[in-house]
Parts: C-alpha cells; sequence; structure tokens
C-alpha cells in the first residue's frame, strides 16, 4: 500500500525524489504521511483541497478491505 | 500533442497497476473530445466505486500528473471496465425519450447540472434529432442543458 501512495504522490509533482512516505499504523487505521518539497506541497493539495481528496478517495479504494486509511500531506521537515 | 499526452496517460496507469499488483489492459484512442484510456480488468471495479466516484477522481490524478509532465492541459477521459460506456448509453436513451416529450408538448426540459463531458452528450444526442436544439445555461458546477422545441 506504502508503494501505491509513494507512486501516486511522486506522479503529481515536480521533484519526485523529495517525497517520501511514512505509514503510522494506529487504533482508528492507518496514517500515510506525504512529505514533500515545500514547493510541491500545493501541488499535492490542489485548489481547495481537491488534488488530496481525489488521492484519498483512490488510496481508500485499494486498501484492503474493512481498513481504514488516511492520508496527509505536509513539506518535509514538518 | 494530444496522442503524446494519452501514452503518457496510459504509462502512468499501467505504473499504477504495477504498484497494485493487479493485471489490466490498457487501451488508449483519440478522437475529437481528447484522449481516452480504457483500462480492462477483473480486478478493476474497486476503481470504478459506487456511481463512478473514484473513477472520477483517478481520472483526476491521471489528468494531473500528465500535466505535470507535459506542463498542458489536455482533455483525458478514462473509463474502466465500460463503466462511463454504460452510463453514457443510458445517457442518451433519456436524452431521446426527453427531446422526442419536448417536441410533443412544446415546453422546454431543464436538465440537472451535469459534467462538461455529460453535457456534451446532451448536446449530440439532440443534435441528431429534429424539431429540438440544446443550451447551457448558468456556471459550473451548476451549468445544465436545456432541451428547448424549435
Amino acid at each position: 500500500m506504502r508503494d501505491v501512495v509513494v507512486y501516486l504522490a511522486r506522479a503529481l509533482v515536480d521533484d519526485p525524489e523529495r517525497v517520501t512516505v511514512e505509514e503510522l499504523p494506529g487504533g482508528r487505521g492507518v496514517t500515510y504521511e506525504v512529505r514533500t518539497a515545500p514547493e510541491d506541497v500545493g501541488k499535492l493539495i490542489g485548489r481547495g483541497g481537491r488534488t488530496v481528496k481525489a488521492l484519498r478517495r483512490v488510496v481508500k479504494a485499494v486498501a484492503p478491505k474493512g481498513q481504514r486509511v488516511e492520508v496527509e500531506v505536509l513539506a518535509e521537515g514538518e | 500533442m494530444v496522442e503524446a499526452d494519452t501514452e503518457r496517460a496510459g504509462d502512468f496507469l499501467e505504473g499504477l497497476l504495477d504498484a497494485l499488483d493487479v493485471d489490466g489492459d490498457i487501451t488508449t484512442w483519440v478522437d475529437e473530445v481528447g484522449g481516452h484510456i480504457d483500462l480492462e480488468g477483473s480486478d478493476l471495479d474497486v476503481l470504478v466505486g459506487s456511481n463512478g466516484e473514484t473513477l472520477d477522481a483517478l481520472q483526476e490524478l491521471t489528468r494531473l500528473a500528465v500535466l505535470r509532465q507535459s506542463k498542458r492541459r489536455v482533455r483525458l477521459l478514462l473509463d474502466i471496465n465500460g463503466f462511463r460506456a454504460r452510463q453514457r448509453e443510458r445517457l442518451v436513451t433519456i436524452v431521446k425519450a426527453t427531446a422526442e416529450q419536448v417536441i410533443r408538448t412544446r415546453e422546454d426540459h431543464e436538465f440537472q447540472p451535469m459534467s462538461p463531458a455529460e453535457r456534451k452528450i446532451v448536446h449530440d444526442a439532440v443534435a441528431a434529432i429534429d424539431g429540438a436544439r440544446t443550451e447551457s445555461l448558468g456556471e459550473d458546477p451548476h451549468r445544465r442543458v436545456v432541451i428547448r422545441p424549435t
């Protein structure tokens, strides 16, 4: 699953090498923290959060059944 | 240009299927509407989602991924296992029946707001019918088609 998040996030930014994804299992499911170059944060979030919403929808669709997933976008170092 | 971008879209989706470790056939083609990418595979319905919501999200990500590479915005339409093709057929059936009603009653019919792709389906379907014409009203996301008698 992490590979899928990495793949999608890298395809959407100008500086794919600076994209990292951390998988954080929690009581309510798994959170993927996507970190990217500060200049690319806006590209992953999109206008009005449109891109991150699409990203979440696709990641949730391919997650194992019954597993809750969340995707958060942060700048590297955050 | 559209051809190259449609190829890029296909490559992006192929990479996604690889990352997901699922099989699928990818067909790309171009017409006057834009570039089309059709995915077919028994494990891919999950990417359609209820009412095509996931398909729309994946189409959006595909467009953005291509935009990132080519720096230009092209019209790309993604379909999975014929979902949009079936939706289109259903819409055309409704539009034809509605146009006949408009011609019979001489009263306008205003549809609910639709996406640009759906509106084009309505315009094209009515253009083939004598006695009715279409117009778009309002601004996105409330833009909608009205069928009027001629």
